[in-house]
């Protein structure tokens, strides 16, 4: 879970634990990082 | 981003577009535009006049 | 059957073809568009995409691009022994890596076979700022039309029936019809009206000549009259890149042919009767 989230402002890698919100800046705008699998689909 | 074919006929339109946007930004009539680049029918012409760009809009929010 | 080619090259066709019906017109108009294979990209790996764009966004305008194809040397998925799997036989492996500030470019897609390159270089796919990047892997194959509009190997593709347009002599040169007509096919010449010579085939046959002319009191009957021929057609027949016009063309007879030869063998094997003494009645 480490790292899953990106705070919006500040950029630095936040968790999510009891609230939605930036432990280092306060904003609560957070961006879901991608994972690192492959992701595979048909070009359709 | 400009679609890569016109929705209609499936003609490739998209490498077009650059010399479009430049040409229209200079002043220039889209009609004349679109008949030097070779936009024959209607359908492929329509692509051009009803595009908005919005790539460079949704950039700063990555 | 006479086909006369009016002009022909790698990108576009008009030709007219004289002494068959339209069943058959339309049977070459859909084998061209829907039984000629071509490549186009299928399968795509993502393994990273930082751009703005969705990764089905990208992979749908990457569908999209046509590849030059070169049908001897490949075959369709279906039809190939690694049942498939994905051999060289029956498909193309493209790999794209690009780090922005950039835009990346169908001609950024390195294909391992470099024959079947895409076919037009040009075609924007993605505008990446800096730190943004899209590194991915994509596998061409080898279909028809008829499964998805992305392996068509043409763009417009299309006949009408072949114009007749005869002129009485009760035309009285009156130059209504040629005001009328949105083509510009129809001169006044000589007290007479008369089609101008080589625009005969731009004639969409709408009649607005022959409602002009009644208009102008003539009578019942217009004096001049557009018909169309039911054994002679035009064809326009534009490519989009991944096989020249010539190709489409012949591929698409070809597979009428086979599929007529095949039908005639069935017929053949139902009735008892064999192919040769079939073609003989």
């Amino acid at each position: 879970m480490a790292g899953a989230y990106k705070c919006a402002r500040c950029k630095q890698k936040v968790e999510i634990d009891v609230n939605v919100r930036c432990p280092y800046c306060g904003h609560r705008i957070l961006f879901k990082e991608r994972g690192a699998a492959i992701k595979e689909l048909k070009a359709r | 981003m400009i679609p890569v074919r016109c929705f209609t006929c499936g003609k490739v339109i998209s490498p077009a577009y650059d010399e479009y946007k430049r040409r229209k930004e200079a002043g220039e009539d889209p009609k004349k535009i679109l008949d030097d680049l070779g936009m024959e029918r209607y359908c492929c012409r329509r692509m051009f006049l009803a595009h908005k760009e919005i790539i460079d809009d949704l950039n700063p929010y990555q | 059957m006479e086909i006369v080619f009016s002009s022909i090259n790698d990108s576009a066709a008009r030709f007219s073809i004289t002494g068959t019906s339209q069943p058959f017109a339309n049977a070459l108009r859909r084998a061209m568009i829907g039984e000629v294979p071509t490549l186009a990209i299928e399968d795509v790996r993502i393994y990273d995409n930082t751009s703005a764009l969705f990764d089905e966004m990208l992979g749908h305008r990457l569908g999209l691009i046509p590849i030059r194809t070169d049908l001897d040397c490949y075959i369709p998925q279906e039809k190939c022994s690694c049942e498939g799997a994905g051999c060289d036989r029956c498909s193309v492996m493209f790999t794209l890596s690009v780090e922005g500030p950039a835009m990346v470019y169908s001609r950024d897609l390195i294909p391992q076979d470099p024959r079947a390159a895409p076919a037009v270089d040009g075609i924007p796919i993605v505008k990446l700022t800096k730190d943004q990047k899209v590194v991915l892997e994509a596998r061409a194959v080898l279909n028809s039309g008829r499964v998805h509009a992305k392996w068509q190997p043409t763009t417009t593709c299309g006949f009408k029936n072949y114009p007749i347009v005869e002129i009485s002599d009760r035309c009285d040169a009156c130059g209504q019809c040629v005001e009328e007509c949105p083509r510009g096919i129809l001169v006044v010449k000589g007290g007479r009206v008369t089609v101008v010579e080589g625009r005969l085939e731009e004639c969409s046959l709408c009649r607005l000549c022959e409602r002009a002319c009644l208009n102008t009191g003539i009578g019942e009957e217009p004096a001049i009259r557009v018909r169309s021929d039911d054994s002679r057609f035009i064809f326009v027949v534009e490519g989009d890149g991944s096989l020249p016009v010539r190709e489409i063309v012949q591929r698409a007879l070809l597979y009428l042919k086979s599929q007529s030869d095949e039908l005639c063998e069935k017929i053949g094997e139902v009735s008892g009767v064999t192919g040769d003494e079939e073609e003989n009645e």
